[in-house]
């Protein structure tokens, strides 16, 4: 356990020290922000009809994705990890005492919490700070803010062990394009980083309630501004932790296959 | 008139200071401190053509500082360098034309597919003509023996035939003047031969100038006339290998095996050790030749066994390393 | 051509892996869906955007899914250029007697992303049936100039955001601020926005020429004929991002990294 924990520092010390690549974050998360509710601002202006989210919810939801977006978007590969499987240095990796699943994901939990932490307040300072519509509120309940916290600690587990099974999934495929590629783009859709889900067809919507991408970003970000029910946020939690635990089981009992496969075709 | 003049060049970089720990880190993000180091401080020397030259050092020596230099991947601070009176931040197309690279590390040739690929889109990079570039490939294919290896895509092929074509890509334009920057890097005994043989063919027949880092000595002691130390980015040795030996490489060590009690005093034994029946001596070739020693203990005692190390270009090298204290 | 020595050697460098690029082909089937799954499902809840139909908005981000698409497939050595510099594999286009932006460009040639590109004509066809514009010369004119300014304008940035891998390495998030968030605000019709934005999009990162400009004489929201060669403008962008490029291989001479 010891180890682990000291490979995730090693990965989040390493990951505060890239000063350019924080403020280029910070400038990219705080522009996109603006660009994505501009192009919502526009669509408000012009209608008036009744819509799935008011703007101040879909302006919250938006800021919240953006300053936390190094923490859960899904489109990452670790180049690390991706060249050691292709160039066959895995095998190496073998002969460490640790077990490879929970080094590689204390790997990425300690890299992606890194980049959030640089980035994280910066974003929403000027967010808050914004004009009108474009500003965070963050008026918002102790009680809801505590459940906005809960839910964001099990989608930053989530999303480490579906970012994990990705990597696990290379080492069946070698490759890193290919199925992973299309696994990838399909999350990111469904997760709601794309559109929110609520804009999404109604059968899209479906599927996205039954599958875990949903729960990383979607779920918590609407808990936040308030775009949804009392019940649905308990269901969407039990979610959560329905589906943390079945990428965990898939993810290690595939890295075990996989490692024998390994060490069958090295003898 | 010398083919390769390089006349006092220095070289700087600015490289940042890492902090430890999670604050330092932090700090570091705020407030980042530079170190500078000095790369390559006043480097001459000029080499002729058909030269094969050993470009030694330790690791950060300043030695790939100085290839690139050279090749003119980068502009030296100060100083000058010039190649068959090309200058290299001039017209850098012409000057290139004149150079071919190898870095062991590296490589130029496109990993998925043959060889002969890689060849055939150097010949459109360089525009070589036709005729020329046929004639090129079939005396690098004679002199390589790559005909069957061209039409292997590069990713099946051994390390020392990998080399072998990295090498000859390198030549397919005709350079004058060749930078191998560890040619044998990871090659076995077998294909280390095979490289060094062929780069010594590649002097004769075409003259090429030859500008060789390593860390095999065997490599120079078998290529190199003349070898350039470099240590902490200044030149600590320019010369013959024969030279160096004499100044640096004449101690040897003699263990004789015998039953019979010695006890000799002389100035040139620098050193004596004994154990069992074993003594080794240390002596300095330059006040007495070996055989004469070996009279004057064969005169004394009975020897049973005798081992006379032979010299030994790695050690002279660690040696030389330690004396300039790199 | 030199060129199109390179398309070949890349093109059978890719096809060494044929299921690779098979999956990678419809994988970029997917990310292109995803921009176009964005617009299709705001325009099921939204009847318009300031005035535009969603005809007009998939013309517009059809013209700039192409522009991108198009550097992409062509110019994707200019798009992976930090690898070049991190690999210190740029010393080997230094060593050869090339013109070294020439050769940045060949470094990487991808047909995989030939699949977006193929999209996106796609993509354009079906608006362009569907749209409400009677067609004449003039009109056809403005397309087709608009269409070459949107290549030329993402080339542009592909040079200035290559250049910025010469002062430092970790330029990808910065690239993405200049491509993907220009182009995402790019795919609406400029004007739709705040006036700052519009001012932005004029003067720093002409997109406005691209596709705003022109786009009202196509649809005939204005008669000024000036609009026709509007997108020409870009042509003039170009010029200060290939000098910026220079710059940065005279700095990396003298730095080496």
């Amino acid at each position: 356990m010891k180890s682990y924990i000291s490979y995730f520092k090693l990965k989040f010390i390493t990951g505060l020290s890239y000063r350019a690549q924080a403020i280029a974050g910070i400038m990219t998360q705080f522009f996109f922000g603006f660009v994505y509710i501009s192009v919502y601002v526009a669509f408000y202006e012009s209608n008036h009809s009744s819509l799935p989210m008011e703007l101040d919810e879909i302006v919250g939801y938006l800021w919240m994705s953006q300053s936390l977006f190094s923490l859960i978007y899904l489109w990452y590969k670790d180049s690390e990890i991706i060249n050691m499987i292709k160039t066959g240095n895995i095998a190496y990796e073998l002969l460490r005492p640790q077990n490879l699943y929970f080094m590689w994901c204390s790997k990425i939990l300690g890299e992606r919490l890194s980049r959030v932490t640089l980035r994280f307040l910066p974003v929403i300072i000027i967010a808050v700070l914004l004009p009108k519509p474009y500003n965070l509120d963050i008026s918002i309940t102790a009680f809801r803010l505590l459940l906005f916290i809960v839910s964001m600690i099990f989608s930053s587990i989530l999303m480490t062990v579906l970012v994990c099974l990705y990597h696990v999934i290379c080492l069946f495929t070698l490759d890193e394009r290919g199925v992973v590629n299309i696994f990838m783009v399909i999350a990111d859709i469904l997760s709601g980083l794309v559109i929110p889900v609520p804009f999404f067809p109604k059968f899209m919507q479906n599927i996205s309630n039954i599958l875990p991408f949903r729960y990383i970003s979607d779920f918590p970000f609407r808990l936040y501004v308030g775009n949804i029910d009392f019940n649905e946020i308990f269901i969407s939690l039990g979610m959560q932790i329905i589906w943390i635990l079945i990428l965990f089981i898939l993810g290690k009992t595939l890295t075990n296959k996989a490692l024998k496969r390994v060490v069958v075709q090295g003898g | 008139m010398s083919f390769i003049m390089v006349k006092h060049i220095r070289k700087t970089f600015k490289v940042p200071i890492k902090t430890e720990g999670i604050i330092g880190s932090l700090k570091s993000f705020f407030n980042r401190k530079y170190r500078y180091i000095k790369a390559i401080d006043d480097i001459s020397f000029s080499i002729k053509k058909g030269e094969i030259v050993g470009y030694i050092g330790p690791n950060g020596a300043g030695k790939s500082t100085t290839i690139k230099i050279l090749s003119g991947i980068l502009n030296p601070d100060s100083g000058s360098v010039k190649i068959n009176n090309l200058i290299p931040n001039v017209d850098r197309k012409k000057y290139v034309k004149n150079i071919g690279a190898v870095f062991g590390q590296k490589s130029q040739l496109w990993w998925d597919i043959p060889a002969i690929d890689s060849f055939n889109l150097l010949k459109d990079i360089y525009k070589i003509d036709d005729n020329e570039y046929k004639k090129t490939l079939n005396e690098l294919i004679d002199l390589l023996n790559l005909k069957d290896i061209l039409n292997i895509p590069v990713r099946l092929l051994s390390l020392g035939n990998r080399m072998k074509c990295e090498i000859a890509a390198s030549l397919i334009h005709k350079p004058q003047v060749l930078f191998l920057d560890e040619p044998t890097i990871g090659l076995d005994a077998v294909s280390k031969k095979m490289v060094r043989d062929f780069i010594k063919k590649i002097n004769r027949q075409n003259n090429v100038t030859v500008i060789l880092t390593t860390h095999d000595m065997k490599d120079i002691e078998s290529l190199c006339k003349r070898i350039i130390l470099i240590g902490k980015g200044k030149i600590l040795y320019d010369g013959s290998i024969s030279k160096l030996k004499k100044k640096y490489d004449y101690l040897r060590k003699i263990t004789i095996e015998t039953k019979d009690k010695i006890d000799i005093k002389r100035n040139y034994i620098v050193k004596e050790k004994k154990f069992d029946n074993k003594i080794e001596f240390t002596i300095d070739i330059r006040q007495i030749e070996i055989n004469e020693f070996i009279k004057l203990l064969s005169s004394k005692i009975s020897i049973i066994d005798i081992d006379i190390e032979s010299s030994n270009i790695d050690d002279l090298i660690i040696k030389l390393y330690e004396e300039f204290e790199i | 051509m030199l060129y199109f020595k390179y398309f070949k050697i890349h093109t059978k460098c890719e096809l060494e892996y044929k299921m690779s690029f098979i999956m990678s082909f419809i994988s970029q089937f997917f990310v292109f869906f995803g921009y176009y799954f964005t617009i299709i499902s705001l325009f099921s809840k939204f009847s318009n955007i300031k005035g535009f139909t969603v005809y007009e908005v998939l013309l517009t981000f059809g013209i700039i899914q192409f522009g991108f698409a198009f550097c992409e497939t062509f110019f994707r050595g200019l798009d992976k250029f930090d690898d070049l510099i991190v690999y210190g594999n740029f010393d080997r286009l230094l060593l050869r007697p090339r013109n070294i932006l020439m050769q940045a460009f060949c470094e990487q040639i991808s047909l995989i992303k030939l699949s977006r590109l193929l999209q996106s004509i796609i993509v354009l066809i079906i608006t362009l049936i569907n749209i409400d514009i009677t067609f004449s010369i003039d009109k056809i004119i403005t397309l087709i100039f608009m269409l070459i300014s949107s290549v030329l304008i993402f080339l542009s940035i592909f040079i200035l955001t290559a250049s910025y891998c010469f002062f430092t390495v970790k330029g990808l998030e910065v690239r993405n601020i200049l491509t993907d968030g220009s182009k995402h605000m790019a795919q609406y019709p400029i004007g739709i926005f705040k006036k700052g934005f519009v001012t932005f999009f004029t003067f720093i990162i002409p997109f406005g020429f691209v596709n705003y400009y022109p786009l009202l004489y196509l649809l005939g929201k204005s008669d000024n004929k000036l609009l026709i060669i509007s997108p020409l403008i870009t042509v003039i962008y170009l010029i200060p991002s290939i000098a910026i490029f220079y710059k940065g291989i005279k700095k990396y001479s003298s730095t080496g990294s």
